[in-house]
C-alpha cells in the first residue's frame, strides 16, 4: 500500500522517502545501495532510479527506434524488464551498465522485428563534419536536421552489434571495456564492430549519394 | 604493414595518439581510412535526440510506477508460500470441523446388528473435555458444541446428510462398515485423548 501510494504521487514532489535500514534520505544512496532498497521493499526507491536512468535509457531508445512514441514504449519496458529482473542484479557490474544492457536487448529485440527506415537524400559524406550550429540560419537548421535523418536512417541499417556499439561508443560515451560488459563480448570485438560500423556507414551514406 | 582495425579505432577516438603509429607517415591508405572513421564518427555525434517535453519524464516515470504496480510480487517462490497459506490453513481447519463433526454424529449413535450383537459406541464426553489439549481455537470449540449433540435424523432434517455428502453416506453405511469407521474413530478419539 505504502508502495502504490508512493508511486501514485506527482514527480514533482520532493522524494523524501528514507530507507528500511537506517533514515538516510534514499536520495542520498548510491545505486547499489538504492538497489537493495528497492529489494527490501521501501516504497520509493524505484522510482528514484527510474529518475536517474529515465533520460539515457530513453535516449537509447530513440537513437535505435528514431521516433518518440516508440522510444517512450520501450523505455517503459527497459525499467519494467529492469524491475522484474532487480532480484537478479549482483551488483558484479555498474548498475549503469546492467540498466544499458537491458536498453540494448530491449531495443535491438524491436528493432529487429521492424524494418528499417529509409528516408535518406543525396549530399556528400565530406558534408558530414562537425559544425557550430548555434548561429545556424532556418536553413541551415533545416539543412542540418536532414543531414541528421540519413545519418539515423543509415545508422538504423547497420547490423545490431554494429549498431549497439556505435551508439553506446558515440552517444553514450562508453568505454571500450564497457561496451564489452553491456554486449557481453570482447573488448577486441567491440573495436572492430566500431570500425566496421563507421566503415558500413560511410558505404551506405554513400550509395545514398551515388 | 597496415594499421590493424584496432589501431586505427584506439587513434580515430583518440585512445592512442597518432604518433603511436609511426607506419600513418608513410601509408596514404591508412591515412585516409582514418580521415573516413573520424569524419563518420563527426557525422554521427552531430545526430542529436530531440529533448522531449519537460512534462514527459513525469509522464513516463507514472507509466513505469502503472506498469510495475500491475505486476505480481517481486520475490519468486514466497510469492506462492502467500497465495497458498491461505488455502492450506483453510483446508486444515474445514478438515479438522469435519472430523469433528463426523465424531459427534457417529459417536452417540447405537445400532444392533441382525446378529444380536449390539455395539455402542460410546459416547464422547462434551467438546471442552475431549478435544485434543492443542485445539484451543474458539471457533473449533464452537463448531463442537454446535454439532455435539445433533442425531442422524436431526443432521438430516437440517440437510447436512443429503444424497452424496458424507453424513448421508455414514447413514446408509453396512454393519461391517460401521464396525470399521466405530474402530476408525474410536482410535482416532483415543488418540486425541492421550
Amino acid at each position: 500500500m505504502a508502495s502504490s501510494l508512493a508511486w501514485s504521487l506527482p514527480a514533482a514532489w520532493p522524494l523524501i522517502s528514507m530507507t528500511e535500514t537506517d533514515s538516510r534520505p534514499l536520495t542520498r544512496l548510491d545505486d547499489a545501495a538504492l538497489v537493495e532498497e528497492c529489494l527490501a521493499g521501501t516504497a520509493g526507491a524505484f522510482d528514484l532510479l527510474v529518475e536517474r536512468y529515465r533520460r539515457p535509457v530513453y535516449q537509447i531508445c530513440y537513437r535505435f527506434v528514431g521516433n518518440h512514441e516508440d522510444a517512450s514504449d520501450l523505455s517503459q519496458e527497459v525499467f519494467l524488464r529492469a524491475y522484474r529482473g532487480l532480484k537478479n542484479f549482483r551488483g558484479q557490474a555498474a548498475l549503469s551498465t546492467w540498466m544499458y544492457r537491458i536498453g540494448v536487448n530491449v531495443c535491438l529485440n524491436r528493432v529487429s522485428a521492424k524494418k528499417p527506415l529509409d528516408n535518406t537524400t543525396n549530399e556528400p559524406v565530406e558534408a558530414y563534419d562537425v559544425e557550430d550550429v548555434r548561429s545556424d540560419s532556418p536553413a541551415e537548421r533545416l539543412l542540418r536536421e536532414e543531414r541528421s535523418a540519413r545519418v539515423r536512417a543509415a545508422i538504423a541499417q547497420l547490423p545490431d552489434k554494429q549498431r549497439a556499439t556505435l551508439i553506446l561508443r558515440t552517444y553514450h560515451e562508453m568505454s571500450h571495456q564497457e561496451i564489452a560488459d553491456v554486449l557481453g563480448s570482447s573488448v577486441g570485438a567491440v573495436k572492430a564492430n566500431f570500425f566496421h560500423a563507421l566503415a558500413n556507414l560511410k558505404k551506405i551514406l554513400d550509395a545514398s549519394h551515388t | 604493414m597496415h594499421l590493424t582495425p584496432d589501431q586505427l579505432v584506439d587513434i580515430a577516438d583518440g585512445t592512442q595518439p597518432e604518433s603511436s603509429a609511426p607506419h600513418l607517415a608513410e601509408c596514404a591508405a591508412c591515412r585516409q581510412q582514418l580521415i573516413d572513421l573520424r569524419a563518420m564518427m563527426a557525422a554521427a555525434t552531430d545526430v542529436d535526440v530531440p529533448e522531449p517535453s519537460p512534462l514527459f519524464w513525469a509522464h513516463l516515470s507514472s507509466r513505469v510506477a502503472e506498469a510495475v504496480s500491475a505486476e505480481p510480487a517481486r520475490t519468486g517462490w514466497n510469492w506462492w508460500l502467500r497465495v497458498a497459506t491461505p488455502f492450506a490453513l483453510a483446508t486444515a481447519a474445514a478438515l479438522a470441523i469435519a472430523f469433528v463433526a463426523t465424531t459427534r454424529l457417529i459417536a452417540p449413535h447405537t445400532t444392533e446388528s441382525p446378529s444380536g450383537v449390539t455395539f455402542v459406541a460410546e459416547r464422547p464426553p462434551l467438546p471442552s473435555e475431549t478435544l485434543a489439549p492443542e485445539v484451543t481455537d474458539p471457533s473449533l470449540l464452537m463448531m463442537a458444541d454446535l454439532v455435539g449433540n445433533i442425531d442422524f435424523d436431526s443432521a438430516r432434517e437440517a440437510g447436512l446428510a443429503s444424497r452424496g455428502s458424507a453424513e448421508h453416506a455414514v447413514t446408509h453405511m453396512t454393519e461391517g462398515e460401521l464396525q470399521q469407521l466405530h474402530d476408525l474413530l474410536q482410535h482416532e478419539l483415543n488418540k486425541s485423548s492421550d
